[in-house]
């Protein structure tokens, strides 16, 4: 995320300041491996202030990441990752349970960022990202359009846009072929409650929910750009930002581009809310996703040590100060902006969307579905097929990864 | 050579000719044009769907970014010349200053430098020589074509894209001497060698071209991690980690570039007259002193040829280096596809641009000096194979 | 030449060659007869995952797989014979759908749908790389010298730019709102989404192609035309052969050695597309093999890929390749036999 100018102002007033913000001289050399995107950024620089960090920012992070940390010694200290992409770390045994650490360093953290695996504590938590529904207030004004609580009231006002003055469609979305459409339907699925694996590990997609889902995105594609299945989130935030559509369900920590001053036309006519609910649920469609730090297993406890010293100064209230828009921090220190209230209502609806589950099998089936699902909106397989084919898919997978016999 | 009365040709023919040569250049150069068009521009301007807002840049103009009617042609007279001299002092200087042995690195050297001076003059001297002019020149001096160089301020200065370049260079060079250095030799052997063996090493050497990259290199990674526990019980502590070393990156580029690398350099071979080496043979040279000697003087052109080759394989490179390095070795390219990732802004995206286009401009370059000794060198030897 | 100084020359290459690619491709080969699976159990664990103000914690079934005494997961690996190929090509579904009417639906299978669009993406470019390189030659040759230099080298930028960023120039062009689409919905009056259809994004993927490839082929004939026998030339006319019989009889046959060369080179790189699929993000409508292979090779947020279903794509592939080379190479074959 881009900073505007005043937010940069105060980034280098904080910055100046950095040298002594960093509490501990740290001695030992540091290596982070995480995802390359804005808080991340934001969160290694400021461990970087320590002295002796290296931070790695990598876009085929999680290719390296298990077998980075399977290495002995192992190749990062520490890791970002999120809930998804700490199931192949945890199921490998290759991350440290920070129960000590936390007592000695995070006396600190709140109890929400103290992420427990069978009552030990694996990961810390830095943010939290969902969706929420950004929508155009001035557009909505006009046409007496009513903020939408449920994709019913949201397929209307899309109707109502359809053509209107100033945008070329009333909707945008994250349906990009692969892993963006399959969260779609995962987040539009789990609106129900319902899991899309069972606990036995079978597949829980082929139903009445399955069936509803797809036709819901395919109701809703048609308020689309025709381009929809190359639509990313970039995309999406284009679009909004260029005024070519009216709103869209989009993650939180994207939604901020749209006051950004050098990109967007729309600035200051963007306003957040919950992101609906679909009409076969009871929950808004989304999920809840956290990220955060790992410390690896196969390094020597002081480095550990270290590590974790290093870190805690990276998420710390100062950093989040300079920082406070990239990200819905659940670092001490924030303050929520205009643009993340919806994602806070989002999050704290009740009953509140499911996390994404961090499995083997939600993995295998995000991939099924990331395959399947575009040939039933290009109209060459029907909605009982594709969900067949989905079903199909996610068995030979199971099966090949040893979860199903 | 004199065209017979025969050979002249009609003139529909020649405007014909014309005409599809002219068309083919634009196509060949207008998507390229238009990238370079872009990166100038503010993020609101580079994605707008009229061309027209795209070159002249309002938004850019709004922003205090423009160039006014004397900058642009004090601008174009200053590229023409500095065209011109890269084209026609530029080679003379090099051939003058550096004995023929070192005429690669006289080279680099030149066009380095070169470009040293290009950049300073460009954006050091001439934007506060003209700024003065434009604040007293009048309606001339005001902006009507949007321009900013910010992104490549943000590129080169900001992300430190200096650093990717240097281990571009590094990346590069290493694949081109190592892989010419094992080129040249069994391209020589398997030329001069008639044997079955030869041709099946070949038509292996062809199988492994058609190899699809991404299996073998996703077989590299959890090798190259745990190498350092591999390779201990033979090296000792000293066996290293080749995961995020640059050497071993350049290996691998040369292994999968030696197919395309020892087809080329046998026909280049080929097309040597045998009786050169026999007649070195004859004075009491072995294989290896003949083929050092008298082989390789005249083999240049073909060398730089199938380099180029080398070079833009290794440049150009995604696949590996982007599994293989990591960030402090990375080189350019995965650093460009670091900008598209799913957490991207158009800001990002024409930073990527203004960086694409940076990454473009030594290839220009290359080609630019050899552009000669490509064809010359394919003319001499790969085509007759 | 005697085998020692044969070897001596070839050594180090064929070294590097071995380690490098022949023995990770006997790891792919024997990979695909395989399957290596984590032992696993299935626990009751309870996760607490972070919400916005308090934690969520869910006790759940999961399965994970068991660490032996050193911490590494424990792996089985069996021998599975052909499983994986079976898995990929799903051979009942053909069969199913060639018995219910509607082989179209055979299309729907990814390994066939990345097939088909394989062979029809080399076999459609080839013809127009090769044409369209031959005539950019011609047509150079024929220019006055004065210009020749400029032409060839504008003429070799689509091939010497980054692949991933030429694809994306071409992109920026036709998607969304570039602004070739807008002069086209200018030119026809409708709204064009090129993105939004798969023969229309097949076509732009083999624009590219022929865009970035032709100049190769370009400059290998323009050297080949430079060696072009002036006698045999004059002597033709003197026969009074016209233009296009000159073309056909003198200049063709010279240089079909070299169209050969290309052919070779165009197959195998075209038949390993993957780049396009990228650059275009053409993956809802149309993939490639090297792409299945990639994508499957991908692991996903829980770290899984499909190891084996990969190694058999890329066997698969492989195979293809050689037998698309075959005639190419019993040409080479027999040249290698006429030296020799």
């Amino acid at each position: 995320m881009r900073t505007t100018f005043a937010l940069a102002a105060t980034a280098i007033l904080a910055g100046s300041a950095a040298q002594a913000d960093c509490a501990i001289e740290n001695e030992v050399e540091v290596k982070i491996l995480a995802a390359a995107f804005e808080a991340w950024k934001a969160v290694t620089d400021a461990m970087a202030e320590c002295g002796n960090v290296q931070a790695e920012l990598d876009q085929q992070f999680r290719v390296k990441q298990p077998s980075a940390f399977a290495a002995n010694p192992a190749l990062y200290q520490v890791g970002g990752v999120s809930n998804g992409t700490i199931t192949p770390l945890l199921n490998e045994g290759t991350i440290r349970p920070l129960d000590d650490l936390v007592e000695k360093y995070g006396q600190h953290l709140k109890p929400n960022q103290l992420i427990r695996i069978d009552g030990n504590i694996m990961a810390v938590a830095m943010m939290v990202n969902t969706f929420e529904l950004a929508y155009r207030s001035d557009l909505f004004e006009e046409h007496g359009i009513e903020v939408p609580t449920d994709y019913d009231a949201l397929i209307a006002a899309a109707e109502k846009l359809q053509g209107a003055e100033g945008i070329d469609y009333p909707l945008g979305a994250m349906t990009k072929s692969g892993w963006d459409l399959a969260l779609d339907f995962v987040n539009l699925f789990q609106s129900s409650g319902k899991p899309l694996v069972n606990d036995d590990s079978t597949p829980n997609v082929n139903n009445e929910t399955g069936i509803a889902t797809l036709e819901l995105m395919k109701t809703l594609s048609g308020f689309m750009d025709p381009e929809y299945l190359v639509s990313d989130s970039t995309y999406v935030q284009q679009q909004m930002q260029q005024s070519k559509i009216a709103m869209a369900n989009m993650w939180a920590s994207r939604a901020g581009a749209v006051d950004d001053e050098t990109e967007s036309q729309v600035v200051g006519k963007v306003e957040t809310a919950m992101s609906p609910i679909a009409p076969f649920g009871d929950r808004p469609v989304a999920t809840i996703w956290w990220d955060g730090i790992v410390i690896a297993k196969n390094i020597p406890d002081d480095e550990a040590e270290a590590a974790f010293r290093v870190a805690m100064e990276g998420m710390d209230t100062e950093m989040v100060q300079a920082n406070n828009d990239a990200a819905v921090w659940l670092i001490d220190g924030y303050q929520p902006g205009r643009l993340a209230q919806g994602a806070i209502a989002t999050a704290t609806h009740d009953p509140a969307p499911l996390s994404y589950p961090s499995t083997v099998e939600m993995g295998l089936m995000h991939t099924a579905l990331g395959n399947e699902v575009s040939a039933y909106l290009t109209g060459s397989r029907s909605a009982e097929r594709t969900l067949e084919a989905v079903e199909q898919s996610y068995l030979t997978a199971a099966r090949e990864a040893g979860v199903l016999n | 050579m004199a065209t017979s009365r025969a050979l002249r040709q009609p003139a529909s023919l020649r405007i014909g000719s014309a005409a599809f040569l002219t068309f083919w250049c634009l196509l060949a150069a207008f998507p390229l044009f238009w990238i370079l068009v872009m990166s100038f521009k503010s993020p609101v301007d580079a994605f707008d769907a009229s061309a027209l807002a795209v070159i002249f840049g309002p938004r850019t103009i709004a922003e205090g970014k423009g160039l006014s009617v004397i900058d642009i042609a004090v601008g174009l007279v200053f590229l023409y010349f500095a065209v011109r001299l890269a084209f026609t002092r530029l080679p003379g200087l090099v051939w003058a200053l550096t004995p023929p042995e070192l005429a690669v690195l006289g080279w680099l050297i030149g066009c380095l430098a070169y470009a040293a001076v290009f950049v300073v003059l460009l954006f050091g001297v001439l934007p506060p020589v003209l700024g003065i002019i434009d604040s007293v020149a009048g309606p001339l001096g005001q902006p009507v074509l949007g321009m900013t160089t910010e992104h490549y301020r943000a590129v080169w200065v900001e992300n430190g894209f200096y650093r990717n370049f240097i281990n571009s260079m590094i990346v590069t060079g290493g694949v081109v001497t190592i892989s010419l250095t094992v080129g040249t030799l069994a391209g020589y052997g398997l030329a001069r060698s008639g044997s079955n063996l030869a041709f099946w090493l070949l038509i292996a050497a062809l199988i492994f071209r058609a190899l699809p990259h991404s299996v073998l290199v996703a077989g590299y990674l959890p090798v190259f991690i745990n190498s350092a526990e591999i390779l201990r019980p033979i090296l000792g502590d000293a066996a290293p980690t080749l995961y995020g070393q640059p050497l071993a990156v350049i290996m691998v580029l040369v292994a999968i570039n030696q197919p395309f690398t020892i087809w080329m350099l046998r026909s280049f071979f080929q097309s040597i007259p045998m009786e050169l080496d026999e007649a070195a043979r004859v004075d009491g040279c072995t294989h290896f002193q003949a083929f050092r000697r008298v082989i390789m003087p005249v083999m240049w052109p073909g060398v730089i040829t199938t380099g180029l080759f080398s070079f833009l394989l290794g440049y150009n490179d995604f696949l590996v280096t982007s599994l293989l390095l990591d960030s402090q070795n990375q080189t350019m390219v995965p650093a460009i596809a670091g900008y598209f990732n799913r957490e991207t802004t158009t800001t990002d995206q024409v930073e990527a641009i203004a960086a694409a286009v940076s990454i473009t401009a030594p290839l220009f370059l290359l080609v630019m000096v050899f552009q000669r000794q490509i064809v010359s060198g394919l003319t001499a030897g790969a085509v007759k194979g | 030449m005697k085998f020692r100084t044969f070897a001596a020359f070839v050594g180090p290459s064929v070294f590097m060659m071995v380690v490098f690619i022949a023995l990770p491709l006997i790891s792919v080969f024997v990979q695909s007869f395989q399957v290596t699976q984590p032992v696993i159990e299935r626990i009751e664990v309870e996760t607490c995952s972070a919400g916005f103000l308090e934690q969520t914690c869910t006790t759940r079934v999961t399965t994970r797989p068991l660490l032996d005494e050193n911490g590494q997961p424990q792996t089985t690996t069996e021998w599975v014979g052909l499983e994986s190929y079976a898995n990929l090509l799903q051979l009942d579904r053909v069969r199913n759908a060639i018995a219910a009417g509607v082989p179209e639906r055979i299309l729907q299978i990814d390994f066939w749908q990345a097939l088909r669009f394989t062979l029809t993406f080399t076999l459609l470019t080839l013809p127009l790389v090769v044409g369209l390189g031959l005539a950019i030659a011609l047509a150079v040759n024929n220019a006055a010298r004065s210009i020749r230099g400029q032409v060839i080298f504008v003429s070799l930028l689509p091939f010497i730019i980054t692949p991933v960023i030429g694809a994306l120039s071409i992109r920026w062009l036709f998607y969304g709102d570039g602004i070739v689409t807008s002069w086209l919905e200018a030119l026809m009056g409708t709204d064009i989404s090129v993105a939004a259809n798969g023969w229309a994004i097949e076509a732009l993927m083999m624009f590219y192609r022929v865009w970035h490839v032709a100049p190769f082929a370009f400059v290998i004939f323009y050297a080949g035309l430079q060696t072009v026998n002036q006698d045999t030339l004059e002597s033709a006319i003197i026969d009074g052969a016209n233009r296009w019989e000159r073309l056909k009889f003198v200049i063709v046959p010279h240089l079909m050695p070299l169209i050969v060369f290309i052919a070779l080179i165009h197959l195998m790189d075209a038949y390993r597309a993957f780049e396009e699929v990228v650059g275009f993000s053409s993956q809802a409508q149309r993939i490639t093999l090297q792409w299945l292979t990639y994508d499957l090779l991908q692991p996903d947020d829980a770290g899984n890929r499909s190891i084996s279903r990969a190694s058999a794509s890329a066997m698969l592939t492989m195979i293809g390749i050689v037998i698309i080379l075959l005639p190419p190479l019993r040409r080479t074959w027999r040249d290698h036999k006429g030296v020799s």
